[in-house]
């Protein structure tokens, strides 16, 4: 019973473990319809991506004209004023922008839970 | 020498925090009891400390001095990051269970050649990145020592490998949460300092925008090309899309408890970007008026003070700049180390815990060797083109896998080779031509302007939509649906606890064996 056990922290066996696990994942998505727990419903699911994917679009559109803004202010805004817009109005638009997508997304994930 | 003995001090509170963080996590009889107590907070604060580099930290205000204010656009795009990050990656790729992009392209995509393939832009994007941060190491030890350049790097190239050796970056939540710390108070507290004691004469003089109309203007003109709109649009849309496709980025968003968590913390981010970014102005402005044309562009902050304060009290605020800079140095270098080891050893060659280990070693020598003659390229030039590479080639492949279900890995494999050969390709050719400066001279420099389109509209084209087989929509939708999920080894639900080694440390680090 001598044998030689190659002892390893949970974090390299999991490191180890990756590729296999991408590839199981894989073969159990392939072909196939999930079983049990895993199941889910596809026309809800469907329902969730587009609302999900129109929420995105949405924010990533409002980032596109928020920079714009911001750019066009800062060139156009004379002397320190200006500077205060290049420095210091960004980041609160910034957060703003992902605070309010982040509350939307979760809404949309709570309707989705309660209507499965 | 303060300098020094600062810098031993971040490097040896590090190893012990790391250490101490290795046994808290190996103490505690239950894992999952335990993984409940990393707070959201912790990982934020991580994901800023790895992400606040020797860019943020001396290159922003050594830009600032040579470029003109514009330069502070670097800092929007930065922080505008991870307004996609949470509106277009972080809870998606949460829930596909994948650790790295590689992982994911495979997952989403079915085919083990796109997984190397990734991994291969994953060693091109770290190296790019990791040469800066190497080249910033070398410059501050020799400001501070007097040692040569290429001492320094070598030195830091070896103080790095070892401190991942040793173990000291398992606990890796908890180090770069500290460094993050280290860096706001070191760069803020001095800052705060240099404000007061400057006088007003010499406030008013770095609070005067009328003194250069070049210098003032807030675009950002590179190396007075004539076109500052494009330059800035273009710098822009590179550190807004490559912040989504840093892998080392995107691991760390594996580290949280789900895909809710994970987009909250994108947030909590965006609060500490912010909180960060107001510094390195300080010592841009006060830069311009006291060290006017420094030989070395990315030293000024360690300039300023003594320019200031002559004397002792420079000395002492000249060492905590230089410990903050070094922190910097220290944190983002050891995750884009790990985040390399990993591609190479998990993506490329198949894994193995001592290849992961040679992985370490190879891509820390490789980043030494190149970030010798890199000496005289700014920072965030540099830098920049990691982020130009990362955005014209995991962003689309990100964007597009996670939420169109059309694209295939013919589309993907095609996009990703468009986009990092015309982005590294332009990059390259704007090194080594050395042409006038005009349109063509920033659209090489700043490439992502149009190499992201491109690699967008590669990867669609190339796709080839029509019938979407079952899995792969499936793959899609799975992304998008709360909770029930169990992927890959332990049972674990969208907002329950996963075991602790997994939330942790989710960056490959070189354990122990036998």
């Amino acid at each position: 019973m001598n044998q030689r056990v190659r002892v390893t922290s949970p974090q390299t066996r999991l490191a180890l473990r990756r590729r296999s696990d991408a590839t199981r994942r894989l073969s159990r998505l392939a072909g196939r319809p999930p079983v049990g727990r895993s199941a889910i419903d596809l026309d809800d699911a469907e329902r969730a991506l587009r609302r999900q994917r129109r929420l995105a679009a949405r924010t990533a559109t409002l980032l596109l004209l928020a920079l714009a803004a911001l750019l066009t202010a800062a060139a156009i805004t004379p002397g320190r004023l200006g500077w205060a817009v290049l420095f210091f109005a960004p980041y609160p638009v910034l957060l703003l922008l992902a605070a309010v997508h982040v509350r939307r997304a979760e809404a949309i994930e709570a309707d989705y839970r309660e209507g499965s | 020498m303060l300098g020094l003995a600062a810098i031993s001090l971040v490097l040896a509170s590090s190893v012990v925090i790391g250490v101490w963080g290795v046994r808290a996590a190996r103490s505690t009889p239950d894992f999952l009891v335990a993984s409940r107590s990393i707070v959201p907070g912790w990982n934020a604060l991580a994901i800023a400390g790895e992400y606040v580099s020797a860019a943020s930290v001396l290159g922003l205000a050594g830009l600032i001095v040579k470029n003109g204010v514009g330069a502070m656009w670097y800092a929007v795009g930065f922080t505008a990051g991870y307004v996609l990050v949470a509106a277009l990656a972080a809870g998606p790729m949460r829930r596909s269970g994948a650790y790295t992009v590689p992982d994911f392209a495979e997952y989403r995509l079915g085919s083990p050649r796109i997984r190397r393939m990734c991994g291969l832009v994953v060693l091109v994007i770290m190296l790019l990145y990791l040469l800066p941060q190497f080249k910033a190491a070398g410059v501050v030890l020799e400001l501070v020592s007097g040692i040569p350049y290429w001492v320094g790097v070598v030195g830091a190239g070896l103080v790095v490998s070892s401190t991942i050796a040793v173990g000291g970056m398992r606990s890796a939540t908890y180090v770069q949460a500290f460094h993050y710390l280290v860096k706001l108070v070191f760069i803020a507290g001095p800052a705060v300092f240099l404000i007061a004691l400057a006088g007003p004469e010499r406030r008013e003089a770095a609070l005067d925008p009328s003194a250069d109309a070049d210098w003032s203007r807030p675009l950002l003109d590179l190396d007075g090309s004539g076109h500052p709109l494009l330059a800035t649009i273009s710098v822009l849309v590179a550190t807004t899309l490559g912040a989504m496709g840093l892998p080392h980025v995107v691991m760390r968003f594996h580290t949280v408890a789900g895909a809710r968590a994970a987009r909250r913390v994108a947030v909590s981010v965006i609060v500490l970007l912010s909180l960060f970014y107001l510094w390195p102005v300080v010592y841009g402005l006060l830069g311009r008026v006291t060290t006017p044309e420094p030989e070395e562009t990315d030293v000024v902050p360690l300039l300023v003070p003594g320019a200031i304060v002559p004397g002792t009290a420079g000395a002492v605020l000249t060492a905590l700049v230089a410990a903050g800079a070094f922190a910097a140095f220290l944190s983002t270098s050891s995750g884009l180390l790990l985040a390399l080891a990993g591609g190479l050893s998990h993506d490329l060659f198949g894994g193995s815990l001592s290849r992961l280990r040679l992985g370490v070693v190879v891509g820390t020598a490789l980043a030494v060797a190149l970030s010798l003659p890199a000496a005289d390229v700014d920072i965030n030039v540099l830098v920049g083109w990691a982020f130009a590479v990362a955005a014209s080639t995991f962003c689309p492949l990100l964007t597009l896998g996670i939420w169109w279900r059309g694209l295939t890995a013919t589309g993907a494999t095609a996009g990703l080779l468009v986009g990092a050969a015309t982005s590294t390709g332009a990059a390259l050719a704007s090194v080594v031509l050395d042409l006038e400066p005009g349109i063509v001279s920033v659209l090489l420099a700043q490439p992502a302007l149009w190499t992201v389109p491109l690699a967008f509209a590669v990867m669609i084209a190339a796709s080839r939509p029509g019938s979407v087989p079952d899995w792969a929509s499936e793959a899609v939708l799975r992304l998008h649906v709360p909770g029930r999920y169990s992927s890959g080894g332990g049972a674990h639900n969208d907002t329950g606890a996963i075991p602790r080694a997994r939330r942790e440390n989710r960056v490959d680090a070189p354990g122990e064996t036998g």
